[in-house]
């Protein structure tokens, strides 16, 4: 490179020897490194997931066994899944706000890969983790009560996946609006207990419910680990409207995401907390 | 303040020098008509006011200015952290603001210095994590991360967790990450800021050599003249979202010099007692060659000093020093101490920023210097 002017056959290049593939191992080896050099807080979310089963299963067992014995699958099922799609949502509206406490969310903005893509390396990252917690608060569950369940595996992770996108949507739009509004925590909170009400609602009974994020993934999750029905045997219907919600709101909550974020910059909020 | 071309050394590139896009194009950071209003109405704030400005590879350019003046907000203008409302910015020909990801390939940043790092991630994995971030594969960077470790004397701690770092040694690792991959631009905010004498000498000799060695360009901010005086080529002070100066540092000092000194004549030997003037010799200068000194060079007061006498004489001009010699060695007087008393970046800054733009702008297009 001659001093005092570019070198033309450098620019334009995008991104270097790095795939996005890179771009992911790098975000779960920063994620499992983060989990390990804060160990009491990774265990104490998994610890206080068994307990608040433990104490739902007890309780439950001391007001009405009866009652609790025929629907223990389905609070097992919706367990798992309220499991995962919190963890997936807080992995990413949570980390938006973390990211920018520790002064290093600019610094992921700059990536040559695009926000938008960094952060969807992140939360790849986060199903995969919520899928491990998932399993581990699934068998504890099954230990615990002695009830059985069956394990599709493939319709198990799709329709999990599926399930979980509209909360990941939902992560998305708070995370954008702590971009913009920064201290929105007490949201993140509450939304925990909606996620709860949403997996129990009565999707059968009401149409319109299964059109609200996570109702309609519940519903045909419960119907595969509890009948043993594999992705082909679902009704193609009930699919098809699981696959529109999860589509809907993860756009929805992504493009939300986007014009936040584009905000935020306009404003000069980008790094403030 | 518009630089004139007599002014502008090799290294600097303005935008007026070459008009049109070839030459904002082949400078290594173009910025035209960048424009930044925060909120609306009687509220609004203009944080970047039309700002342009070219800057060619090797370059380290310091942006200084008042709390408030803008600095951080053109910075993060630039790297499209904060939209601008008007203007174009390009990194290596690259347009920031139509193709952003492009543009961030080539440049690095640091502008929450030791914040910008995870803590609790060791110094390796940190720059490890930032290069694939930034799109580089970590295990072709290997040397790379071995010789920025070895340049900010951070080999030993490379395996350390940030978090039981110093705080210069954190903001060393910040820097690092910033340059974790090879980039064109990197753009540091306060780089020396908290920083100990040594820590600081360490990263400013750093900077300079990436500029002189790796052709990088660096843009950074800072409040400590010293070290913008110390290792930037180019100056860029703002005031009120407006560049009000933007010169190489040596020719905005210049354009400040008013080529005085302080001068002290007369005997050899320094007599005891010099503060309370109670010398036993007679004064250096008597009252005829004082009145006749006086009216050649507009000195004011002559102070006494036993058997020598000082005085602070303004010449506007190097070549009335020489003058001012001759008349000193006619009138018979030994010349003892000469000192400088010019004034050094941080006056300049002062001034600019406290005083009236409007005589630098005189200055700067060839009027009389201040």
């Amino acid at each position: 490179m001659s001093a005092g002017t570019v070198d033309r056959e450098r620019v334009g290049r995008e991104s270097g020897s790095g795939s996005y593939r890179t771009l992911l191992w790098a975000m779960a080896k920063k994620r499992a490194l983060l989990m390990y050099r804060y160990p009491l807080n990774t265990f104490s979310g998994l610890a206080m997931t068994f307990l608040f089963f433990a104490m739902v299963f007890f309780g439950g067992q001391a007001l009405s066994s009866r009652a609790l014995t025929d629907s223990l699958g389905g609070i097992i099922v919706g367990y798992f899944l309220w499991s995962v799609a919190l963890t997936s949502f807080s992995g990413l509206a949570w980390s938006v706000t973390r990211e920018s406490q520790w002064g290093t969310l600019e610094q992921l903005y700059m990536s040559p890969f695009g926000y938008g893509r960094v952060m969807l390396a992140h939360i790849t990252v986060r199903i995969v983790e919520s899928f491990g917690w998932g399993a581990a608060t699934l068998a504890f569950m099954l230990a615990l009560t002695g009830e059985s369940l069956h394990f599709p595996v493939e319709t198990i992770v799709i329709i999990t996946v599926l399930a979980i996108a509209p909360a990941i949507g939902l992560g998305f739009f708070f995370g954008g609006l702590a971009l913009l509004y920064k201290r929105v925590e007490n949201v993140f909170n509450v939304l925990q207990f909606v996620f709860l009400g949403l997996i129990a609602s009565p999707s059968l009974d009401v149409f319109w419910v299964r059109l609200l994020p996570i109702s309609q993934g519940s519903y045909l999750l419960a119907m595969s680990m509890q009948e043993g029905r594999r992705l082909w045997e679902l009704p193609a219907g009930e699919l098809a409207l699981l696959v529109g919600t999860a589509v809907g709101y993860f756009a929805f909550g992504y493009g939300a995401f986007q014009w936040m974020s584009r905000r935020a910059r306009r404003q000069g909020l980008m790094g403030q907390y | 303040m518009t630089t004139t071309p007599e002014q502008v050394p090799d290294e600097v590139a303005t935008v007026d020098e070459r008009s049109g896009n070839d030459a904002d194009r082949d400078a290594a950071l173009a910025v035209r008509n960048l424009t930044k209003t925060f909120e609306d109405g009687e509220e609004a704030v203009r944080a970047v006011d039309d700002v342009s400005l070219a800057i060619r590879s090797g370059t380290v350019v310091g942006v200084l200015g008042p709390n408030g003046a803008g600095k951080t907000t053109l910075i993060k203008s630039i790297l499209g952290l904060v939209v601008a409302d008007e203007g174009e910015v390009r990194v290596a020909g690259t347009d920031v603001y139509a193709d952003q990801r492009a543009a961030y390939a080539r440049v690095g940043a640091m502008l929450e210095g030791a914040r910008n790092v995870y803590w609790k991630l060791t110094v390796r994995e940190n720059l490890e994590f930032f290069a694939a971030v930034g799109g580089e594969s970590p295990d072709a960077l290997g040397d790379r991360h071995d010789n920025l470790l070895e340049q900010l004397s951070l080999r030993e701690k490379a395996d350390t967790p940030v978090n039981d770092l110093s705080r210069g040694q954190k903001q060393k690792v910040s820097l690092a990450c910033a340059l974790a991959r090879d980039v064109d631009v990197a753009f540091l905010d306060e780089p020396t800021l908290g920083l100990d004498v040594e820590s600081s000498v360490e990263l400013r000799r750093e900077i300079r050599r990436l500029a002189d060695q790796e052709d990088m360009t660096i843009v950074l901010s800072s409040h400590d003249m010293d070290v913008v005086e110390d290792i930037c080529d180019r100056v860029v002070i703002m005031n009120d979202g407006d560049i009000i100066a933007d010169d190489a540092v040596a020719d905005l000092i210049d354009v400040f010099r008013t080529f005085t000194y302080r001068v002290v004549v007369g005997g050899d030997e320094d007599p005891d007692g010099i503060e309370s003037g109670d010398g036993d010799g007679e004064p250096a200068l008597d009252s005829a060659d004082r009145d006749r000194l006086a009216d050649a060079y507009g000195i004011e007061t002559f102070e006494p000093r036993g058997e020598r006498t000082a005085f602070d004489v303004t010449l506007g001009e190097s070549e009335r020093f020489y003058d001012l010699m001759d008349d000193l060695r006619e009138v018979g007087v030994t010349v003892q101490e000469v000192e400088s008393v010019d004034p050094d970046l941080e006056e300049v800054f002062l001034e600019l920023t406290n005083g009236d733009g409007n005589r630098l702008d005189a200055a700067a297009s060839g009027g009389d210097r201040a």
